[in-house]
């Protein structure tokens, strides 16, 4: 009786989870693309308005950014204003939850056959290096080492702090803003 | 870097070994196909390769009711929808492919339009997108190397929008394979060489890389045995049939395994190169391997030691440390490279190949950097370790 109650429960509290975790990564690509330089030479590529997603399949939790020129991501929620130009697809929330609580890499995950791209591939490996680099600067060395294939070397102590803080900052802020026009 | 999780898929039939080509009429006749199209190119034509597979077939009473043998190196979304219109006119049931990795290609996306109707191919292109079985398709390869027999990716160039466009669907994967020594005998020694080491490559990233799984690994293994055990042979008489049977089998397994564990950074600069440069594919494989295995080295320690033992034998292996196994397969495959060299000057070096500048460089690197396989390299790579790579395999 007990545990046909509290599956449910654990079920629902692991897609509040993903839920909220793409809602703070779309923040932090939005914040991390205004701080960090070599986020921007990557983005920078990107056509202006381009629609960047990353979704649970069939039609689940969702975050899409998008593009506005000279390397800038904003965060659009989960909605987008026209067709998304590239999407990067779990095929299930249990495969988003493994990644978005950092006990499987991204790189994993591709290898895994958990994800799959709709749109252009190198794209997605492009947005991938974004996400890693994302992953290495906000979250402790020790997690982030979980969740990228390879730590970067040349990110020092005070650079990932101060980056961090800024993005957090950023984050916080639009969390804010959302509430407020709400 | 073992994981814990993988998939495995690969349900084409192989049809391998003496007078395989005879078992087509069979086969078609088990899907109540009567009226194939040959798809090919003018060289496998001219090489005489057709003759067994049609005569083969009108052994049984099946008669080819059409061959298109235009497909140029570089297939396009033209070309596709123009053997498409001839197989609709000519009211074909089923398709045969008879070549390299062009014309298979080619051969994968005919049937998509031909299965699904229309004229517009880009617009299956991505993953996925096919929902049901195609018509009955088989394939017979005249090299070994591409594995694209076993594979369920087509790439076509949309040459109107100057992109290529990839086709994955496990629906693409042939009814059969057709393996017939016959098929790779007159291979030139450069080709079978480059298309060798194509094999040879495939297998060791497949066996090295993320996505490497028991069931690949098998494949892969066995692949990497019979391409030290014959390529070197088949160079020094190329009419050993069963040595070419030998070759032509590698190069499906090689397939079979990279298509289910993929591959990695030697595959990413080969695309680079080969898009840049103008390189053929198998030649950028061969010309990489060895620098980025030592790249790879201290993530692919374990798996690449493994290799020794199918490079060089049991006892080659056993007489070599443990600590030295993995530097002692790479210097297999640099010995192998060395071989093929002297017989027929495939290049080793970016500068061998005189049709690489050094001031192209960074630009490969770049370009490789947004290679889909790159992803699955066991080791990160930034941009300036595909630049240092680079430099390596330079000179």
């Amino acid at each position: 009786m007990i545990a046909r109650v509290i599956k449910p429960v654990s079920l629902q509290a692991r897609r509040l989870y993903v839920e909220v975790m793409f809602q703070v990564m779309g923040r932090a690509l939005q914040g991390i693309s205004e701080v960090d330089e070599k986020i921007r030479e990557e983005t920078r590529v990107l056509p202006k308005g381009f629609l960047f997603e990353m979704m649970v399949m069939p039609a689940g939790p969702n975050l899409i950014v998008e593009h506005q020129g000279e390397g800038r991501l904003r965060f659009l929620g989960s909605s987008a204003p026209r067709k998304v130009d590239l999407s990067i697809q779990f095929k299930h929330i249990a495969h988003a939850f493994l990644v978005l609580s950092f006990q499987e890499k991204t790189a994993t995950s591709f290898a895994n056959d958990r994800m799959v791209v709709d749109g252009d591939l190198g794209t997605a490996i492009r947005m991938t290096r974004v996400l890693n680099r994302l992953e290495a600067f906000i979250l402790p060395k020790l997690v982030a080492s979980r969740a990228v294939k390879e730590y970067p070397a040349d990110l020092g102590l005070p650079e990932k702090l101060i980056s961090a803080a800024k993005i957090y900052l950023k984050v916080a802020t639009t969390f804010i803003e959302t509430a407020r026009a709400s | 870097m073992s994981t814990n999780f993988y998939e495995f898929f690969c349900p084409v039939k192989v049809i391998a070994g003496q007078a395989a080509l005879e078992h087509i009429p069979y086969e078609l006749s088990g899907m109540a196909a009567k009226r194939p199209m040959i798809i090919t190119d003018k060289g496998v034509r001219a090489a005489g390769l057709l003759e067994p597979v049609i005569s083969a077939c009108e052994e049984s009473g099946l008669d080819i009711v059409s061959i298109y043998d235009d497909v140029p190196p570089d297939s396009s979304t033209q070309v596709v929808k123009a053997i498409a219109k001839v197989y609709r006119d000519e009211k074909c049931d089923s398709i045969i492919a008879i070549g390299g990795g062009s014309a298979i290609d080619t051969a994968k996306a005919v049937n998509i339009l031909v299965s699904e109707g229309g004229d517009d191919i880009s617009k299956y292109a991505g993953a996925g997108v096919l929902k049901r079985p195609l018509k009955p398709f088989f394939v017979v390869p005249t090299t070994a190397g591409t594995g694209s027999e076993v594979t369920s990716v087509a790439v076509i160039a949309d040459t109107e929008r100057s992109v290529k466009l990839a086709y994955t669907s496990s629906y693409l994967l042939p009814n059969a394979a057709i393996i017939d020594p016959r098929m790779t005998l007159t291979l030139p020694p450069h080709i079978t060489a480059m298309t060798g080491m194509d094999a040879m490559t495939h297998a060791t990233e497949a066996f090295t890389c993320m996505a490497k799984n028991p069931l690949s690994d098998a494949y892969a293994s066995a692949a990497v045995k019979k391409i030290s055990n014959n390529l070197l042979k088949v160079m020094e008489n190329p009419k050993d049939a069963q040595g070419r049977l030998e070759l032509a089998q590698a190069s499906t397994m090689a397939g079979i395994a990279f298509s289910n564990s993929m591959v990695g950074l030697v595959h990413s600069l080969g695309h680079a190169t080969g898009a840049i440069c103008h390189l053929p594919h198998g030649l950028c494989m061969s010309l990489y391997l060895p620098y980025v295995l030592e790249y790879n080295l201290e993530s692919i320690r374990q798996p690449l030691g493994e290799l020794l033992l199918y490079l060089e034998g049991p006892d080659a292996y056993a007489a070599t440390p443990v600590d030295r196994r993995a530097e002692a397969a790479i210097s297999a495959i640099r010995k192998m490279r060395d071989a093929l060299y002297k017989k027929c000057q495939l290049p080793r070096t970016l500068k061998e190949t005189g049709k690489v500048t050094e001031d192209q460089l960074d630009r490969i690197a770049a370009t490789a950097l947004d290679d889909g396989s790159i992803m699955f390299n066991p080791k990160e790579v930034s941009l300036e370790d595909a630049k240092a790579v680079l430099r390596r395999a330079w000179a």
